[in-house]
């Protein structure tokens, strides 16, 4: 699915907005002096799914959240959010909105519980913090100063922060970025039960595996636009990229078969083992379907599917971008 | 307890908590007053007009701390707590701005007024300092010298770019400002040139008029000083609602 194709628009005070679209993007720019850092971006999220945000560095994500945040004004297009204009009604939407910042911090010497309190009391409905931090399994951090726990705790601690309100909307960018395998799976469960709260979570990420396992849906985002928006299965479905199957084998291998069949791009024969690339509905069982009929003894027989990696290096290309803003 | 309330708690806190902060916010003055009444003791000396050391000076240690506070410590501060994301964090919740502002000058207002009592305490007690004026009218020139710093401090904060330039700024700015304000050392040894040219910092009018009130003048004889720490005040904080960024 390409950006632009069938969305509705949820504007300002729309009443259908307050159905099944969290919000809504149409046709938004932002300029930075030349640049447009946000070139024309339109999309919606709906309510109830983790919405993923991929794209490489300097690519607009950071700030067409903050457009949506109303952390920034945008110079044309329209965003609606939870039905409000985050550029006129930026409190309100403050109110029923949670964000994660990548690069944030909290004061010095400022224990947990003190910064939740603090942060609970500038919402007008806050959320029970002592219970927030039970769900994330911070209770016993209360009393600890923000600055003396682990990487993982005082990512929970920003995630509490961002959900102190009870927000009908949380933004998380870059969420587990230079954390421990186990405190990243620790964290994904705490973003799917807040998803199964009924909060639509929107993830800015820089991983893929993390894009893959969460996200209900992802945008990739190059050059201010939206090039790619879907599940992760259809963003691979319809990009051209490809798998491969490979095996082993004792003897010569059936290459000219396998080159014919359907849907096979170019075969490989290295030191005895076969790579077999393609992309087909039927791609496995054709390759299977040769391999069965050989007299060699084939083994060691592995597939590989395209991932959202594949999808996103095919999208956005391969060469490094370094030094733009992010 | 309202947001503004707990604001004020949590940074007094925060403040008390910082080693670095009570000793410049709070324990400075009284420390100052201390170690030059222990150096020069209280004793009539001429170059004084026949009085001591600390009745001579005391009043004039307020204009010190303010300058250090102001200049140093309270741009230095407010840039870290924007480069690091704090003040970030908070401009993502409904929080008004100026809520946030008012409840971290109080927070400053009322430590460093805490400095500036106990050093007058200090003086007093310990030294026999004696105000030939009114304590009242001193303190509440002291007041108002506090205010007047704060709003450099944002105005600076406002204007400058990172941690490493806000302290650098700071200690130059500060240094020939508390030389030429008279506190530190006596206008009388510097050059006449020099001696002039220093009448046109706000921090040598602040010392005047410090100096002028504990000395028993009257606040219309001060009207001069008065009106360059209002001017000084309106200014910065012009500056820094023009300028002040939250990242």
């Amino acid at each position: 699915m390409r950006s632009g194709e069938g969305t509705a628009f949820c504007a300002p005070g729309d009443e259908g907005c307050s159905g099944s679209v969290a919000f809504g993007c149409e046709n938004v720019v932002k300029h930075y002096g030349e640049v447009r850092a946000v070139d024309g971006v339109s999309f919606e999220a709906h309510r109830g799914e983790i919405f993923g945000i991929i794209g490489p560095n300097g690519a607009g994500k950071t700030t067409l959240v903050e457009c949506i945040e109303g952390l920034r004004t945008h110079d044309s297009g329209s965003i609606g959010v939870l039905g409000l204009d985050p550029q006129r009604q930026t409190r309100l939407v403050r109110e029923r909105t949670g964000v994660q910042f990548q690069t944030s911090a909290l004061p010095q010497r400022m224990k947990v519980g003190e910064a939740l309190d603090l942060f609970a009391a500038c919402y007008e409905q806050p959320a029970d913090w002592r219970d927030l931090l039970a769900r994330l399994g911070l209770e016993n951090k209360t009393g600890s100063y923000v600055e003396t726990l682990s990487g993982g705790q005082r990512q929970r601690v920003f995630i509490a922060l961002a959900l102190v309100n009870d927000p009908d909307l949380v933004f998380l960018d870059e969420l587990t970025t230079g954390l421990d395998p186990q405190a990243r799976l620790a964290i994904w469960d705490v973003i799917r039960d807040i998803r199964d709260g009924g909060t639509t979570v929107v993830l800015t990420t820089h991983l893929m595996e993390e894009a893959e396992r969460l996200c209900d849906r992802v945008a990739i985002v190059d050059h201010g636009r939206i090039v790619a928006l879907g599940t992760v299965p259809e963003l691979i479905a319809a990009a051209e990229v490809e798998g491969n199957m490979s095996f082993a084998v004792d003897g010569s291998p059936p290459l000219d078969r396998l080159r014919a069949l359907p849907g096979v791009s170019y075969v490989e024969h290295l030191e005895g083992r076969v790579v077999v690339h393609g992309n087909s509905a039927r791609f496995a069982q054709e390759v299977m379907g040769v391999l069965a009929a050989v007299d060699e003894r084939v083994h060691d027989l592995r597939s590989e599917q395209p991932s959202l990696e594949d999808v996103f290096l095919e999208l956005t290309g391969r060469q490094m971008r370094e030094g733009a803003p992010a | 307890m309202t947001v503004a309330a707990k604001l004020v708690v949590v940074q007094t806190k925060r403040t008390l908590r910082e080693p670095a902060a009570v000793f410049f916010v709070i324990a400075f003055a009284p420390l100052f007053a201390l170690l030059m009444g222990l150096i020069f003791g209280n004793d009539p000396v001429p170059e004084f007009g026949d009085r001591g050391y600390i009745d001579a000076n005391l009043a004039s240690i307020t204009a010190i701390v303010v300058a250090i506070s102001g200049l140093v410590v309270v741009p230095t501060d407010i840039v870290t707590q924007r480069e690091t994301g704090a003040l970030r964090r908070f401009r993502a919740t409904p929080l008004r701005p100026l809520t946030y502002i008012a409840a971290d000058v109080v927070v400053r207002f009322a430590l460093s007024m805490l400095g500036i009592a106990v050093m007058f305490v200090v003086g007093i007690l310990a030294f026999g300092a004696h105000a030939h004026g009114s304590l009242i009218a001193v303190l509440t020139a002291s007041a108002l010298s506090v205010l007047t710093f704060l709003a450099v401090g944002y105005a600076l904060a406002a204007v400058l770019p990172s941690q490493g330039v806000a302290q650098g700024v700071g200690n130059v700015l500060v240094f020939p400002l508390i030389i030429l304000s008279g506190a530190a050392v006596p206008l009388a040894v510097l050059p006449g040139g020099v001696r002039q040219g220093a009448q046109l910092s706000p921090l040598t009018q602040l010392v005047e008029l410090l100096q002028g009130l504990w000395m028993g003048q009257t606040w219309s004889e001060n009207s001069l000083p008065v009106l360059v720490l209002l001017g000084v005040i309106g200014l910065a904080t012009a500056v820094a609602a023009t300028f002040f960024r939250w990242e």
